[in-house]
């Protein structure tokens, strides 16, 4: 009955050392992201291309959203593709170019200074996404069981590169005028590569393993799956396709925003039929964050449509209702699933690096005991509180709630890192 | 009770008291109640001790601590005997592996 010899190498994972700076990054990025959102919350009530709001979105985009992701994704790939990671040095590597190139754009932007700073910043995220990309293809090619889930996580990884390459497109054309349309078009194409090719299709891919894991769920439907990537990838192609009509042809829009919101009611479902499934009744406070996140998918999508049923009907731009989409995507959704994720991913990464071999202690702390229960909830509530009263303040422009929501996510990002250095620096206990 | 095989019933009682001790971390289940160990094997003989396991999933992030900590514990158990812990993959973990105290533990 019992086949298949010991191979040492099935349980070999990424290395901590790799992960955590990702991590750590992440979480300073999203502290400085919401100091630069209070610094600049009355320019909210104004046009969304700005620069402080340049600043504070590429901040909550690349280094909160894409660095945690990049950390989490070197660790989940294997448990996904089942097969080791490529190269950790290219990890290192891909770390190392955007922890300089981000910060160096991001002060390009806040200055709006667009010359050889934001450059140089753009070259070195382009290139750092270039060695990851190359990391996450080997991995899969020299993988023997490339799954759904891998696709969707190369997928994504290929999205991210033609985003940061419309991205480094953009900043040069600030000085050599290389792209034949206003400014302002192709920043709404590069934003779009990013939220749905690289943020969405990616959640979805590795959401779609770890959710039924976590919950310990029997529920799995590849053919849903595959039927989810196939609709978000035609609709990039369609807005890919529609891009360069889509100023005559704005109705052309909901075409792509239909396949998407149909992916996002299909993963809905398959979240459900997960969590209808599931043998471990009790979910902690982690998975609902992350489930919750998946609802809160609706409200930017909402807001999208409604955006471009006023860009179809009335001749001015609704812009504060395109800055509260914006801040939906960024600091709504994605800082929803990456809140809740980061204290399910985390405490293990740190668990395995302090109590590996250590069972002759006695009985150890579980992983989710590293964290702290109380700044955790309070942190969800501040999370909460922020997210409606900034966005509402952007609707009904009122400095007082932007101000008020701003210190709200300031207080989410001061309780996050807490939580997140807390665990970083554990030490081995007994119980 | 759970499947688990073996050559001697004694030995394997013994040795699942203390593979009790090792849980997965991320469900709060001990290894034996999960259902990941498939044979314990006792070579009187040799002083040796197979212990036939497996795992939720193949680079599983806990493979390692969950693994190590199984041969700890069972060295503590078994002092004088060479104790190897043999990993697989086929059968894969399924649910229906999980005990009946298991299931009663995850529905709280």
């Amino acid at each position: 009955m019992l086949g298949g010899p010991f191979n040492s190498e099935l349980i070999k994972t990424t290395s901590y050392k790799v992960i955590l700076p990702f991590y750590i990054y992440g979480a300073v990025s999203f502290l400085v992201a919401t100091i630069m959102l209070l610094a600049s919350n009355q320019d909210f009530t104004g046009h969304y291309f700005n620069p402080h709001i340049l600043a504070v979105t590429h901040t909550m985009a690349l280094g909160w959203g894409t660095m945690i992701i990049l950390g989490a994704s070197h660790q989940l790939v294997p448990v996904l593709i089942e097969g080791r990671l490529y190269s950790e040095k290219l990890a290192m590597y891909t770390f190392y170019l955007a922890a300089i190139g981000i910060p160096v754009l991001v002060y390009a932007f806040y200055v709006f200074n667009m010359g050889p700073i934001a450059k140089w910043g753009g070259r070195f995220v382009v290139i750092a996404v270039l060695l990851y990309l190359i990391n996450i293809a080997k991995s899969i090619d020299k993988s023997q069981h490339t799954n759904v889930h891998a696709v969707f996580v190369l997928g994504a990884v290929i999205w991210l590169f033609l985003t940061v390459l419309v991205g480094l497109a953009l900043v040069y054309n600030f000085t050599y005028l290389l792209l034949p349309k206003d400014h302002l078009h192709y920043l709404y194409f590069h934003a779009h590569l990013g939220i749905i090719g690289w943020f969405l299709l990616l959640v979805i891919g590795v959401g779609s393993r770890l959710i039924p894991m976590f919950m310990i769920s029997k529920y799995t439907n590849t053919r849903l799956l595959w039927t989810i990537f196939v609709l978000i990838n035609l609709a990039l192609l369609f807005f890919v396709a529609f891009f360069y009509w889509m100023e005559t042809l704005i109705g052309l829009t909901f075409i792509p925003v239909l396949f998407i919101l149909t992916a996002i009611i299909l993963f809905g479902f398959y979240c459900f039929k997960a969590y209808q499934q599931r043998l471990r009744k009790q979910i902690d406070d982690q998975v609902k964050i992350s489930l919750l996140a998946v609802a809160m998918l609706m409200l930017p999508i909402i807001m999208l449509i409604t955006v471009i049923s006023l860009l179809i009907t009335v001749t001015d731009q609704e812009t504060n209702l395109i800055l509260t989409y914006g801040f939906l995507v960024f600091f709504g959704w994605l800082t929803a699933i990456i809140l809740g994720m980061t204290f399910k991913t985390l405490p293990f990464i740190v668990w395995n690096k302090v109590y590996h071999k250590k069972s002759s202690l006695g009985k150890t702390p579980n992983p989710k005991d590293l964290i702290h229960p109380g700044v955790f909830k309070i942190m969800a509530v501040a999370y909460l509180l922020g997210l409606v009263l900034f966005s509402t303040g952007i609707i009904l422009l009122s400095s007082m709630l932007l101000k008020t929501g701003a210190v709200c996510m300031l207080l989410t990002a001061v309780l996050y890192n807490f939580n997140v250095f807390k665990v970083i620096n554990h030490k081995a206990v007994t119980i | 009770m759970n499947n688990i095989e073996t050559n001697n019933a004694t030995k394997c009682d013994q040795a699942c008291i203390s593979l009790k001790t090792v849980d997965d971390p991320e469900i709060g289940l001990n290894v034996v109640d999960l259902g990941l160990i498939y044979a314990l094997d006792f070579d009187e003989n040799n002083k040796m001790v197979q212990c036939t396991m497996t795992l939720t999933t193949t680079f599983c992030p806990m493979g390692e601590s969950i693994t190590s900590n199984v041969m700890m514990a069972l060295e503590m158990s078994f002092p004088g005997y060479e104790i190897d812990v043999h990993l697989v993959f086929d059968p894969p973990w399924g649910f229906h592996m999980i005990s009946e105290e298991g299931r009663i533990f995850l529905g709280r």
